[in-house]
């Protein structure tokens, strides 16, 4: 028999065995929406790829903005998770701009994805994001950071990849899902520490865990919406 | 309920151990560019020998049923279980002899069993755990005595030259594409099979089903690994939709799109993790692992995942016979049970965890059982 005796729970490898069922689902869920399986099938168009940049701008403004948000909202208790998303909303504020970029280098007009307009699924995903940073210590955010970061750690780095041999575009085309490829493992790894620091019971586990869910939904829903304002 | 219990395993396996250089004789040449990919994908899977019921010659004494069929014997014997004794036989297999009538018949027709209840199973590995849970249930329910539950695989006569030559498959040089050429450098021939009784044996060692969990994920994946299909651009059509062109169009080859199988990874990891969050599997008290998986590539990433998650079940807990007896896809679970029963490292008061992902159309299965010493020790 083993010489082991049953832990207190670890808090942290729950909320990870948690967030990674999260993910999992999420994950299949993603790859059937319409545009992404088009993507992943090599029938992605010139007109999904602009369409999906342009409805993701909206939602990169906003990611920098909410996350400073919820810093201005976490007490010194939790000092350490502030320094992590202050440097991470200063890490990703411009973001938006290589967005526009890579519009203008896929063939489309400035204008029109400076003046795009959230979708519903996207106006449904910053509602959250901001109601959810407005509480007191919101560190149940670390979730909704969780499903964003995933994305630009799994997905972002192949997806680039993707659209450039379905497109034949260059990589002043696809700079921000590449650039997400490569940052955002080092952003996996502070998710991880900041875990670590946050999730010491059940209520913070359940917290975390439940913002992820609802940011994989509404996340979903705004790939579904594409250019439904 | 009742309770219930492994009481014996057995297995066959034809012929000699094959070596990695030996093997392409019992599969059958096609091209140097074939062979290089086939040494590739060797490295991946760590196999180092495996059994072949098909000569090198392209001649075979064996059907898959005979081969489960000598299985069945070997765990009845093993159990010191009469053959009239045995009143339920559930056989697992993924591709049969034949594809009228079932596959449990063929079993039933070359075992020497009188007349007897039986279910055929169809899926690949996992079918070995559809029969597993219909043979346990009933011994359960009370509707049997003692219960036999087989898996065979006779993948090599698939793989010959032969049925590839003059298909839309196979490239001008005899070349196929990856997921063609993949599956013949990763499955083997053989069964084997396991009896399950309401009551432990006086004396020797058996296993009592603790509990099963088997989930489909067919929700979220197209079809990964198939045979008697036509891959097209877009969709896949059954063989039968093209009546007279099937076969030319590589409908009867076994495909593997391993791209997915990886994409599939997570989720068989994720429901490993929905297994431990629900308190049926303890990663700390988990003394022995068979985990069924194909290729030491895949092991090596659900470590990873594993790890990352906190529900890593030590590596040294983990039993395989995968390196020395190949990949043979249904017959896999019960030659893990088979080897770890007669292995002599069970001890009773052990918890064993069986797990089995199927990279058909994605399905996660597991079994927890426990060690039990006999009535009478």
């Amino acid at each position: 028999m083993n010489e082991h005796s049953p832990m207190a729970t670890d808090w942290e490898a729950t909320t990870h065995r948690r967030l990674a069922q999260v993910w999992i689902d999420f994950e299949s869920a993603l790859v059937q929406v319409p545009v992404i399986a088009r993507l992943l099938s090599g029938k992605l168009r010139q007109e999904d790829y602009l369409s999906l940049l342009r409805n993701l701008r909206q939602q990169v403004i906003e990611g920098s903005r909410w996350i400073a948000l919820a810093s201005s909202n976490l007490t010194p208790a939790n000092e350490d998770l502030r320094s992590l998303f202050l440097s991470h909303a200063q890490d990703e504020h411009r973001d938006f701009r290589m967005l526009e970029k890579n519009y203008v280098a896929a063939g489309g007009a400035l204008e029109d994805i400076q003046s795009a307009e959230k979708n519903v699924g996207s106006e449904a995903l910053s509602g959250f994001m901001y109601h959810a940073a407005s509480k007191s210590d919101p560190i149940g955010l670390l979730g909704a950071m969780f499903i964003i970061e995933g994305l630009g750690n799994r997905f972002a780095g192949p997806w680039a990849k993707l659209v450039r041999e379905q497109l034949d575009l260059g990589e002043d085309a696809v700079s921000f899902f590449a650039y997400h490829g490569e940052n955002d493992e080092h952003h996996m790894e502070e998710f991880d520490e900041a875990v670590k620091l946050a999730a010491t019971d059940e209520a913070s586990s359940a917290s975390i865990v439940k913002h992820a869910k609802v940011v994989a939904r509404l996340y979903r829903l705004q790939v579904e919406e594409l250019d439904n304002v | 309920m009742r309770d219930a219990y492994i009481t014996g395993a057995g297995q066959f396996l034809p012929g000699d151990p094959v070596d990695n250089s030996r093997m392409i004789g019992h599969i059958g040449r096609l091209s140097p560019r074939a062979e290089r990919l086939g040494r590739l994908v060797l490295r991946q899977n760590g196999i180092k020998t495996r059994h072949y019921a098909m000569r090198p010659d392209g001649t075979t004494d064996w059907t898959v049923a005979k081969m489960a069929a000598e299985a069945v014997g070997a765990a009845l014997d093993d159990a010191g279980l009469d053959r009239k004794a045995a009143t339920y036989l559930a056989a697992a297999t993924t591709q049969n002899d034949f594809l009228v009538p079932g596959f449990a018949s063929g079993v039933h027709a070359a075992s020497g069993l009188g007349p007897i209840e039986l279910a055929s199973h169809q899926s690949v590995c996992a079918s070995a755990m559809m029969a597993f849970k219909s043979a346990w249930l009933n011994v359960r329910a009370g509707e049997h005595d003692a219960a036999l539950a087989v898996g065979g695989e006779f993948s090599s006569r698939y793989f010959r030259p032969d049925h590839y030559r003059g298909t839309a498959t196979v490239e001008a040089d005899d070349t196929l594409p990856g997921d063609a050429e993949f599956l013949r450098w990763t499955l083997s021939d053989g069964a084997a099979a396991i009896v399950i009784e309401p009551e432990r044996p006086r004396k020797g060692l058996s296993l009592r089903i603790d509990w099963f969990s088997l989930r489909s994920f067919a929700d979220r994946f197209a079809p990964c690994m198939t045979g008697g299909a036509v891959l097209g651009e877009d969709e896949i059509t059954p063989w039968s939709h093209l009546p007279g062109k099937a076969a030319g169009e590589g409908a009867f080859q076994l495909r593997q799109d391993v791209d997915a199988l990886y994409r599939m990874l997570p989720v068989w990891m994720g429901d490993f993790l929905r297994q431990v969050d629900e308190g049926r599997v303890v990663p700390d008290e988990v003394d022995w692992f068979l985990c069924h998986f194909s290729a030491k590539s895949l092991r090596d990433e659900m470590v990873r995942l594993a790890t990352k998650a906190g529900a890593m079940i030590p590596e040294e807990r983990w039993f395989t016979n995968l390196y020395d007896k190949g990949n043979v896809g249904a017959a896999s679970i019960y030659l893990l049970i088979d080897d770890f029963l007669k292995s002599g490292r069970a001890r009773p008061g052990q918890k064993i965890l069986c797990a089995v992902p199927e990279s058909g159309q994605c399905i996660m299965a597991f079994a927890g059982m426990t060690v039990m010493a006999g009535r009478d020790e």
